[in-house]
C-alpha cells in the first residue's frame, strides 16, 4: 500500500490495450476510484496467448509468460490483469513455477540467456477478483463508488473459462454456478439476469477463433440465443478476447449465417466506468462493433 | 519363582519361505554366522519353517540338544509366532522363550535389489534375537474368565441379525441404537433387489422377534458413552439420551399403575411444534413428539427436546398414563459385556459438494434414498412418484450412477459403493411398472451386477424397456421455467454427445462411513483403513475381526455391501463373537508389568501414568508397594519406562533383555 | 496386410482397419510428459465430451483423443484435424473424475504435432506477429488515434513503446527454433 492505495502492476495483454483501449482507461480511473492503483508495467508483451502460442510449444509458453511476470518481480510489485487468457498465462505459470522445480530450472535455464531469474516473489490477480475481495476492495466500496447507477438495465453476466477453471489451479471454489460477478453487476445499481448454459465458453480460445472461425461463431450464437432469452440489454465479461468475440463475433454472424443480434458486449471495467460517471467518449465505446447506444439510452 | 540358571543353549532356524526370503539374501550365510554366535548350540535351516516338518525340526533340536531359547528368522511374529510358540512347547519348553527375527518383512520384502546389504541386515536381527533369547524366561498366560454377555452397537438389519443370533446361542445381548427406532436403512427402502421383496415386510419380523426375545435388552435412542476394559470383560457406559417419555416398565418402577407410553398417538395429536422427519429426508412433517413411521420397535414416542416448546399439551394428552416427563435428563448405565460387535451402518455421502449435478440447487434433483421415501407406499406420498417442483407424475427419469463414487477428484470417494447400481435398475423396474408411459433412463460407465441372480436382473430391467446410455454425466443444468432437467453426457457407445431433458433426475450417490462415528469407533480402538471404512482384522481372511480382540464389525460400517453380504457378515460376526464366551475364558499373553516389591518405594507415581489404570498402591508387610492388575496390563512399558527406582520389571521385554539386544546390535557383528 | 488388389479404389475400400496393438507406448509417455498428467488412468466415462462445447457442433471427442494417447494411436491423433477444435475451455478437465486434464492432453498433442509440421497457418502467424512486435494481436492506426483521444499514450506500456525489450522475447523464441520452424512451414504452404 502506499499513500493509502493498493498497488499493482497493471499487466496490459494485447486485445485491451490495442483493440479495446477504453478497457483500459477505464480499468485505470475506475480502480483509483475504490483505492487501487495500477502502476504501468514496462516492456511487457503478447503474455503468450495460451490457446495459440501454448499449442506449438508450451516450453516457450512458460518462458515467456515468466519474462512478464520478472519484470513484475523487478518493480517489487504484484500484478493485476483484465483478461482471463492474460490470467491463466500470468497466474497459472507463476504457480507452477513456485510449485515444480523441474520448470522453474527449465525456464530459468532459458531465461538465463537474456540475463533474467524467475524468483517467484510476486502473486497475480484478476482485478474483478480484487474488486470483490473485500480486504482491498469489497461490493460495496463498488457500490459507494457509483455516480450514474445503472438502473434499468438488464445484464448477462460471461464469466469466461481461464478465469476460473481448472478450478483446482485457481484460488476460487465454484466454476458451476458463481454468483460473484453478477454481485458487482448488481452493485452498479443494474439487474444481472440468469440465462442457460451461463457458464459455457464463448467459443474464441485455443487458436478456434483463427482456426475455424464459424465454428467458433456457432458456439458463440448459442450463448448469444440463450442471453437474449434471458432478456438481457447488454453483456458483461472480464476477458478482452472473449468481448471480441462477442463483439465483431455478431458482426461476422451476421455476415455467415444471415442472423442480426445487436446486443452490446461491454467489459466490466467499461460498465463500472459508466456507473462512475465516465462518459462514453472516455470509455471510447465507439471502437465496439456493436452499437452500445441502445444500453446507453437507458442509462445516460 | 526361583529356577536353576542353565547357561542359555539356543537353537537358531533360519527359514527360505520359498524364494521370499532366500531370492533376496543369502540363507545358508545367516545359518553359518548363526552358529558363530554365543549361546547358539544348532543353527538350521529350512525351506517352509512353519510347515509341519519345520516345525518338527524345532521339536527335535530341543530335545536333542537340550535347548533352553528358540530363535526362527522368517516372516513377521504377527503371522507365525503362534505357530512356533506351540512348537517350542510340543518340544517341552516354555513357549515364551521363543523369539523371531522378521527377515522377511521387514528385510527381503523391502530390500529387494541389495542381496549383500539383505544378508547382513539378516545376520544382525538374528544376532540381536540370539541376545535376548540368551535371557528368555519361561512364563504363563494368564486367564480372565469371559462375561457372559455382548453387545451390538447399531440396531440396523446387521445389528439386529448378529443380535438375534447371538441371543438365540443362549447369550445376553445389549442391543444399543442411537435413533428411536431400530431398523436402520433397510426399513427407509420400499422394495429390495434382486427379489423385489417389500423391504419392511421381511425386515419387521426380525424387529419383532428382536422386541420380543427375552435375551435381547434393547436400548434404543441410546449412544455409548465410554469404554474400559478389554476382551471378556468390557465395561462399557450407555448414555440413555432423555426420550422424554417412559416405557410401562420404567413407569411401573415409579410407581405408575398401568402407564408408560403405549404408542396411542394423543400426544402427537395436540403437539404444536412442527418439524422435518429425518426418516423421510424431511419430505413429511413431524411432531416435537414423534415416532419415525407406525411400525417402529419399540413402539415409544419419543420427544425431540431441541425443539420442544414444554407447554405440555402432550401431558394432558396422555392422562392418566402419565408416560411424558417434560423434565427427564440423559441417564447413565454401565454395562459388562465379554464381546462387542459394531454394526453401525452408513450415511450418504453429500452429493451437493459435487455442484455440476445440482442436487440441492434444483427442485427436481433427488438422491436414491429420497427416491425410495417416493415409491414407498408408506412414504410421504403414499408411493406416488412425483416431482418436488410441481407435484406432477414424471414420464422421463434419467439415473446418475456413480455419483461421488470411483471419484479420484478429492471431493468424492474413490471407491466404488458397491450397491448402487443393483438399486437403480430396481428403480428403473419401479417407475416403469408404477408408472405407464414413464421412461427409464440409466446413465452408467459399467454395471456392476455381481451377486446371485443379479445379472439376470439387469437382463429384466433392460428387457422392461429401460434405455442405458453408457456415459457419465457431465452436468445438470434447469430449464427455469418448467423445472424440467437438462442431463449433460456423451453416449460412449455411439461416440455422441447427449442432452436429455428430463423431468426428474435421481443421482445414485455415494456412500460414507455414519457421521460422527471416529469417537465411538475409536472408544473401542478400531482404526478406520484408507477409504474411511472400519478396518477388519484382515480383508481376507478375518473381515469380521478387528485388531482389538473381543471387538467384530458387521455391515456396512466395514465397506460398503448389499443386505445378503451384511447379514452374512452379522452372522459370522455372530459366531466369531459368541466364542469367547462360550468358551468362558480367555488366555492373555503375559505382557504385565510386575513390581520388584523389594525395591518399590511406594511414590505412585506410575499408577497416574498407567493409561489402562492397571496399578494401584496396596499394604504388604507394613510397606506400601504397587500392585498390577494383570488382566488389565498391556505390557505398554509406559511405568516400566519411568520408574525411578527400577522397581518394574515388563515381564518378556525386561531391561537387561533389551540392553542385551542393543549391545548386540551395536557391539556384535562381524568384524 | 497388402490385399494385392488391382483396383487402388479396392484396395482403399478393404484395408486392414484392426489396430494390431498398442502402437507406440513413446507417445504415451511424451503426451503424459509434455501435459503433465496422467493420461494412463483414463477410464473412459465420457465426462470430458459430455462437457465440451465443441462436440455437439463437429466431430470433435475429447474422449477418443485421450483413448489414443492411452493406446499410442500417434498418427490418428496428430493427423485428425479435430485436434485443433478444442477451445481450451477446460471444463472437462474440471468435471474429470479420475483427475486427469484431457485439454493438457490435446495441448500436448498439438505440440507433438507441430513438431510433425502439423499446424494450421494461423498458429504460426501469430507466432510471427509476437516474434516481431511482441503482441499476438499488435496495435494499429486506428487504435492509435483513439488511444490519444482517451488521453493515454499512442503505445501502450509494453514492447510497443519500448522496442528495446524486442531482442529479449526473440532470443527466448529462437532458443526453441520457434520462428524459424513457423516461417518454414508456412512458407511450404503446409498445413
Amino acid at each position: 500500500m502506499h499513500n493509502g492505495m493498493h498497488e499493482y502492476a497493471f499487466f496490459l495483454g494485447c486485445i485491451a490495450p490495442n483493440r479495446y483501449p477504453g478497457c483500459e482507461a477505464a480499468a485505470i480511473k475506475t480502480s483509483r476510484n475504490v483505492g487501487i492503483e495500477l502502476l504501468p508495467l514496462k516492456g511487457a508483451s503478447c503474455c503468450p496467448a495460451p490457446g495459440a502460442f501454448g499449442a506449438v510449444d508450451l516450453s516457450v509458453w512458460y518462458a515467456m509468460a515468466a519474462r512478464n511476470i520478472i519484470l513484475a518481480e523487478e518493480m517489487g510489485k504484484d500484478i493485476a490483469l483484465i483478461c482471463n487468457g492474460c490470467y491463466k498465462s500470468i497466474y497459472e505459470v507463476n504457480e507452477r513455477l513456485k510449485e515444480h522445480d523441474d520448470l522453474r530450472d527449465q525456464v530459468n535455464e532459458v531465461l538465463a540467456e537474456v540475463d533474467m531469474e524467475f524468483k517467484g516473489t510476486i502473486d497475480v490477480y484478476h482485478l474483478a477478483e480484487l474488486y470483490y475481495d473485500p480486504k482491498i476492495c469489497g461490493v460495496e466500496k463498488i457500490r459507494e463508488s457509483v455516480v450514474r447507477p445503472l438502473d434499468g438495465t438488464k445484464i448477462a453476466v460471461h464469466y469466461g473459462c481461464h478465469l476460473l477453471k481448472p478450478i483446482k489451479e485457481r484460488r476460487f471454489t465454484d466454476a458451476e454456478n458463481p454468483m460473484w460477478i453478477e454481485e458487482l453487476v448488481d452493485a452498479l445499481g443494474a439487474e444481472s439476469v440468469q440465462y442457460r448454459n451461463k457458464m459455457q465458453c464463448c467459443g474464441a480460445g485455443g487458436g478456434v477463433r483463427g482456426f475455424d472461425l464459424a465454428h467458433s461463431l456457432d458456439i458463440t450464437n448459442e450463448k448469444l440465443i440463450n442471453v437474449t432469452e434471458a432478456g438481457a440489454d447488454a453483456i458483461t465479461e472480464v476477458c478482452p478476447f472473449c468481448q471480441l468475440q462477442y463483439d465483431r463475433g455478431q458482426i461476422e454472424i451476421k455476415e455467415k449465417f444471415g442472423i442480426e443480434w445487436n446486443i452490446p458486449v461491454l467489459h466490466y471495467n467499461e460498465l463500472l466506468g459508466l456507473a462512475q460517471g465516465m462518459s462514453p467518449q472516455e470509455l471510447a465505446l465507439d471502437l465496439h462493433g456493436i452499437d452500445c447506444k441502445p444500453f446507453l439510452d437507458k442509462i445516460l | 519363582m526361583a529356577e536353576e540358571k542353565k547357561q542359555p543353549r539356543i537353537g537358531v532356524f533360519v527359514c527360505h519361505c520359498g524364494t521370499n526370503i532366500a531370492g533376496s539374501l543369502d540363507v545358508k550365510a545367516v545359518q553359518d554366522y548363526a552358529r558363530t554366535l554365543p549361546g547358539v548350540i544348532v543353527a538350521d535351516e529350512y525351506q517352509y519353517m512353519c510347515s509341519t516338518p519345520g516345525q518338527k525340526k524345532i521339536d527335535d533340536a530341543i530335545k536333542e540338544h537340550d535347548l533352553t531359547g528358540i530363535v526362527v528368522a522368517a516372516c513377521s511374529p504377527r503371522l507365525h509366532e503362534p505357530t512356533f510358540r506351540t512348537a517350542t512347547k510340543e518340544g517341552g519348553l516354555n513357549p515364551f522363550r521363543f523369539e523371531m527375527a522378521n527377515i522377511r518383512e521387514q528385510n527381503s520384502w523391502v530390500h529387494m535389489h541389495d542381496y549383500e546389504g539383505a544378508t547382513d541386515k539378516a545376520k544382525d536381527a538374528v544376532r540381536i534375537a540370539v541376545a535376548k533369547a540368551a535371557l528368555l524366561e519361561d512364563l504363563y498366560p494368564k486367564s480372565v474368565p469371559v462375561e457372559h454377555a455382548a453387545m451390538v452397537v447399531g440396531a440396523g438389519v446387521g445389528g439386529i441379525q448378529a443380535a438375534l443370533d447371538l441371543a438365540s446361542a443362549g447369550i445376553k445381548t445389549y442391543l444399543i441404537e442411537k435413533t428411536p427406532t431400530i431398523g436402520g436403512r433397510m426399513s427407509q427402502l420400499d422394495k429390495t433387489f434382486p427379489t423385489l421383496d417389500c423391504s419392511q415386510c421381511i425386515l419387521t419380523p426380525k424387529m419383532v422377534d428382536v422386541g420380543r426375545h427375552p435375551n435381547i435388552e434393547l436400548h434404543t435412542y441410546t449412544e455409548v458413552e465410554a469404554v474400559e476394559g478389554y476382551i471378556g470383560n468390557f465395561d462399557i457406559t450407555l448414555r440413555k439420551k432423555a426420550r422424554g417419555v417412559m416405557t410401562p416398565t420404567e413407569a411401573t418402577a415409579k410407581g405408575i399403575v398401568g402407564g408408560g407410553c403405549n404408542g396411542c398417538g394423543d400426544c402427537d395429536a395436540v403437539c404444536p411444534v412442527i418439524k422435518p422427519n429425518p426418516f423421510e429426508f424431511g419430505m413429511k412433517p413431524r411432531k416435537a413428539i414423534y415416532i419415525y413411521h407406525p411400525q417402529v420397535v419399540p413402539l415409544i414416542y419419543t420427544i425431540d427436546f431441541d425443539s420442544c416448546v414444554k407447554c405440555g399439551l402432550c401431558v394432558e394428552a396422555c392422562g392418566e398414563k402419565k408416560a411424558i416427563d417434560l423434565n427427564m435428563e440423559d441417564s447413565f448405565e454401565t454395562v459388562k459385556v465379554g464381546t462387542v460387535i459394531l454394526a453401525t451402518g452408513y450415511d450418504m455421502f453429500p452429493i451437493e459438494k459435487k455442484r455440476e449435478w445440482g442436487y440441492k440447487q434444483f427442485d427436481n434433483v433427488i438422491t436414491s434414498l429420497e427416491f425410495e421415501r417416493l415409491i414407498c407406499a408408506s412414504g410421504p406420498t403414499g408411493g406416488h412418484l412425483i416431482r418436488p417442483s410441481d407435484g406432477a407424475t414424471p414420464k422421463k427419469v434419467a439415473f446418475v450412477l456413480c455419483a461421488g463414487s470411483r471419484d479420484n477428484t478429492g471431493v468424492g470417494k474413490p471407491y466404488c459403493s458397491r450397491f448402487c447400481c443393483m438399486y437403480s435398475l430396481k428403480h428403473a423396474h419401479q417407475i416403469t411398472e408404477k408408472i405407464p408411459g414413464c421412461q427409464a433412463y440409466i446413465f452408467y460407465m459399467d454395471i456392476r451386477s455381481f451377486g446371485k441372480m443379479y445379472e439376470e436382473f439387469y437382463y429384466r430391467i433392460q428387457d422392461e424397456g429401460t434405455k442405458f446410455i453408457r456415459g457419465r454425466v457431465a452436468n445438470i443444468l434447469e430449464d427455469a421455467k418448467t423445472k424440467n432437467l437438462h442431463v449433460y453426457a456423451e453416449d460412449t457407445l455411439l461416440g455422441q454427445p447427449v442432452d436429455m431433458v428430463v423431468d426428474m433426475v435421481v443421482l445414485a450417490a455415494a456412500v460414507e462411513p455414519t457421521q460422527n462415528i471416529d469417537p465411538v469407533r475409536k472408544m473401542f480402538g478400531v482404526s478406520c483403513s484408507q477409504d474411511g471404512w472400519m478396518l477388519e482384522a484382515h480383508p481376507k481372511l478375518n473381515p469380521c475381526g478387528t485388531t482389538t480382540a473381543g471387538v467384530f464389525l458387521a455391515g456396512v460400517c466395514q465397506g460398503p455391501k448389499d443386505i445378503p453380504d451384511t447379514v452374512a457378515q452379522a452372522e459370522g460376526a455372530a459366531s466369531a463373537a459368541s466364542i469367547p464366551i462360550h468358551m468362558g475364558k480367555v488366555e492373555l499373553e503375559p505382557y504385565f508389568a510386575q513390581c520388584i516389591e523389594e525395591k518399590c518405594a511406594g511414590c505412585g507415581m506410575c499408577t497416574n501414568l498407567c493409561p489402562y489404570s492397571a496399578l494401584d498402591l496396596v499394604e504388604k508387610n507394613g510397606r506400601t508397594v504397587m500392585q498390577v492388575t494383570e488382566a488389565k496390563c498391556k505390557g505398554c512399558g509406559t511405568c516400566g519406562g519411568f520408574c525411578p527406582g527400577g522397581a518394574i520389571y515388563m515381564q518378556h521385554f525386561t531391561t537387561p533383555q533389551i540392553v542385551a539386544q542393543i549391545d548386540a546390535f551395536l557391539l556384535g557383528g562381524e568384524q | 496386410m497388402a490385399k494385392g488388389y488391382n483396383d487402388p479404389a479396392m484396395e482403399k475400400k478393404f484395408q486392414d482397419r484392426y489396430y494390431h496393438a498398442a502402437d507406440n507406448p513413446e507417445f504415451t509417455k511424451e503426451v503424459e510428459r509434455i501435459g503433465r498428467t496422467m493420461a494412463h488412468m483414463c477410464y473412459q466415462c465420457g465426462t470430458c465430451t459430455g462437457s465440451c462445447p465443441s462436440a455437439p457442433r463437429s466431430s470433435y471427442r475429447i474422449r477418443k483423443f485421450v483413448r489414443r494417447a492411452v493406446m499410442g494411436l500417434e498418427r490418428e491423433a496428430l493427423t485428425d484435424p479435430d485436434l485443433w477444435l478444442c477451445t481450451t475451455c477446460y471444463s472437462c478437465t474440471d468435471r474429470c473424475p479420475r483427475g486427469i486434464a484431457p485439454t493438457d492432453i490435446i495441448m500436448a498433442m498439438r505440440n507433438l504435432a507441430f513438431k510433425w509440421d502439423i499446424v494450421p497457418r494461423n498458429f504460426l502467424k501469430t507466432i510471427q506477429l509476437i516474434y516481431t512486435t511482441g503482441h499476438g494481436v499488435p496495435n494499429n492506426d486506428v487504435n492509435r488515434a483513439a488511444r490519444v483521444k482517451l488521453g493515454l499514450d499512442a503505445e501502450p506500456e509494453t514492447t510497443h513503446k519500448y522496442p528495446e525489450f524486442l531482442p529479449g522475447i526473440q532470443k527466448i523464441m529462437d532458443h526453441y527454433k520457434m520462428k524459424e520452424n513457423a516461417d518454414r512451414i508456412l512458407s511450404e504452404g503446409e498445413h
